[in-house]
């Protein structure tokens, strides 16, 4: 008959009753709570030029809040293709948006009760990105200081500018 | 007591002189500035690519009658066979071009498919396109536009080039290549008028938003403002010509003038031949002409294809060589009283290519046979006529034997302009017309 060590047992009993009280412990969940944050894109990561109808459709839904629908895509797709200076006729296509009665822009009176926000969702809107400090003070101030100064010039401004041009 | 000069500084000083004489600019009492190896013979080339697939049969041989009474001298009436599907168009005002020029009688397109398109970028780069040609891409070889802007001195800008194109299709990219160290910085304004000024595009682009002159400083301040922060340009992809923002300006108005003279339908008869006439070609030529008088370019190129029905209505073909011929009459009539433009401009008129000697087995309500292009010798004899003031150009010449071809198009125009022994060596394979001027 086999004899069993007694010290040998007394260790493992200890060792699988310590098992199973870390085993049998309650598990615990962990809520890890994350708000939601909205993915932009640095101004240094635009690297890409738009494309035509790329340029167009974001334009268009840009000032009028809408999808552009096929039929005017096409159109302005040919009215895009039969001039060569491209950045003359997007200059000349984006103020002719801007003029048309159905054109969706915060109203000068909006952009005066909140320039700060004005400021943080337009370059939301038209930059997909928030301003960092010095564009959100200085387009502020600009806004601030010249009560002459539109919605419509700002958004006129930058749909014009470079980094409109990129994403 | 003698003004002593040591002999090191007077030789040296003496160099520097005659070094300064060759290689300053000469002022012109026009006031035009001048590199002195680059004289010109005229300050102003327009070429009209009478395009679509022109035979020789048709318009300098005369086959059918004098179908182009405009351009060229002939008192042989229209084939009656024919005559009934011409349309009665009025005779073209003034001398025919060929009296006021020097006639290729036999030119060729020499090489290369005959295909529209291969036939206006031979035409455009000087250089025939004998490898794969992609209708989605720019020419490879430099155009004639950035030839100009890039070699001339000072370097143009891009209101000075004009490409003026009945269609769209692959035919905007001919504003500028791909070439390295040329491309879209050297290119030339677009237009395609047909498009652009139209009901549509009436419709889309002549109603901008208007800002007062303050109102426009701000944009611009604020613009700049925008564009401190980003650091790349919009044209840095080389995809679009770029004109400086003067220019842009000047063009943007000449854009709305030209949508209100249309919206008030001063578009529809523009040469006052009766509405029923005008035809594309027509159409894009009288858009060329007011380019010609709002910015008296230093090059100009328009194109018509109205002719190239002939694939299906030979007689309509005819027609359109008619109205063809119209146009580039009235075009060259609009120079001669465009200030500034008059007895101070060159006109090139070449078909791309020509068409077949035999008929398709289309036939028309006349009875005539529909022609092709499909590369046989017929359809690689063209003419070209450069036609100009006496004091610069042979007038009422016609060469008769096999002379030029399409490659010569674009050293020929180099050559007017002042620019031709800028380009780098090997660049272009053709030759100056140097028969054309006196």
């Amino acid at each position: 008959m086999r004899v069993l060590n007694k010290p040998l047992v007394i260790l493992t009993v200890i060792t699988i009753l310590f098992s199973s009280a870390i085993g049998c412990k309650k598990e615990t969940n962990y809520i890890y709570e994350v708000e939601d944050v909205q993915v932009t894109k640095d101004q240094s990561e635009k690297t890409v030029s738009k494309t035509m109808v790329e340029f167009i459709s974001i334009a268009y839904a840009d000032v009028f809040g809408l999808t552009i629908s096929q039929n005017d895509l096409g159109i302005l797709s040919l009215l895009y293709l039969a001039f060569g200076d491209k950045v003359l006729i997007e200059d000349v296509l984006v103020k002719n948006m801007l003029n048309s009665t159905e054109a969706n822009l915060p109203s000068d009176a909006e952009m005066r009760s909140n320039i700060g926000l004005y400021v943080k969702n337009t370059y939301l809107k038209l930059y997909n990105r928030e301003p960092n400090e010095l564009e959100s003070f200085t387009l502020n101030k600009k806004i601030s200081d010249n009560l002459e100064m539109t919605s419509a010039m700002v958004y006129y401004a930058m749909m014009t500018s470079n980094e409109y041009r990129f994403y | 007591m003698s003004n002593y000069i040591p002999r090191r500084s007077f030789l040296k000083k003496t160099a520097m002189a005659a070094a300064a004489t060759v290689a300053a600019p000469y002022i012109l009492p026009t006031g035009r500035l001048f590199a002195a190896s680059g004289n010109r013979i005229a300050n102003h080339v327009v070429f009209c690519m009478f395009a679509g697939g022109v035979r020789n049969i048709e318009s300098v041989l005369q086959g059918r009658g004098n179908l182009m009474p405009g351009t060229f001298i002939g008192s042989a009436g229209i084939d009656p066979s024919i005559a009934p599907g011409i349309q009665p168009l009025p005779l073209p005002m003034g001398q025919t071009l060929q009296a006021q020029a020097t006639l290729f009688k036999q030119f060729r397109y020499a090489q290369g498919p005959t295909g529209h398109f291969n036939g206006h970028s031979t035409a455009l780069t000087g250089n025939y396109t004998l490898q794969d040609l992609s209708i989605k891409e720019p020419p490879r070889n430099p155009t004639v536009f950035e030839y100009y802007r890039k070699h001339s001195d000072p370097i143009q800008n891009a209101l000075n080039a004009w490409w003026i194109s009945n269609a769209l299709g692959p035919y905007p990219s001919l504003n500028f290549s791909t070439y390295p160290g040329y491309g879209a910085l050297y290119g030339a304004n677009f237009m395609q008028p047909a498009t652009l000024i139209s009901e549509l595009g009436a419709n889309a682009l002549s109603n901008p938003k208007a800002f007062s002159q303050a109102q426009m400083q701000s944009v611009n301040d604020l613009r700049s403002f925008f564009n401190e922060s980003f650091s790349r340009s919009a044209t840095q992809d080389g995809g679009s010509i770029l004109n400086e923002n003067s220019d842009k300006d000047l063009i943007q108005s000449f854009l709305q003038s030209t949508f209100d003279t249309a919206l008030a339908g001063g578009l529809n008869d523009p040469w006052n031949v009766g509405q029923q006439f005008m035809n594309d070609d027509m159409f894009n030529v009288s858009a060329a002409e007011r380019i010609i008088q709002q910015f008296k370019p230093e090059l100009l190129v328009v194109n018509m294809q109205g002719v190239d029905i002939c694939h299906s209505n030979y007689t309509q073909y005819c027609n359109n060589l008619r109205k063809a011929d119209y146009a580039v009459s009235h075009l060259w009539q609009t120079i001669q009283n465009t200030p500034g433009m008059a007895n101070d401009t060159i006109l090139i008129v070449a078909p791309e290519h020509g068409r077949n000697l035999q008929p398709n087995t289309i036939s028309d309500n006349y009875g005539q046979l529909a022609l092709d292009h499909t590369s046989d010798n017929t359809s690689r004899e063209i003419f070209c006529m450069v036609v100009g003031p006496p004091d610069k150009v042979q007038q009422n010449q016609v060469i008769n034997t096999v002379t030029g071809e399409s490659i010569d198009i674009v050293p020929t125009i180099a050559h007017i302009l002042g620019f031709k022994d800028a380009i780098p060596g090997g660049m272009l394979p053709g030759r100056v017309l140097n028969e054309a001027f006196v």
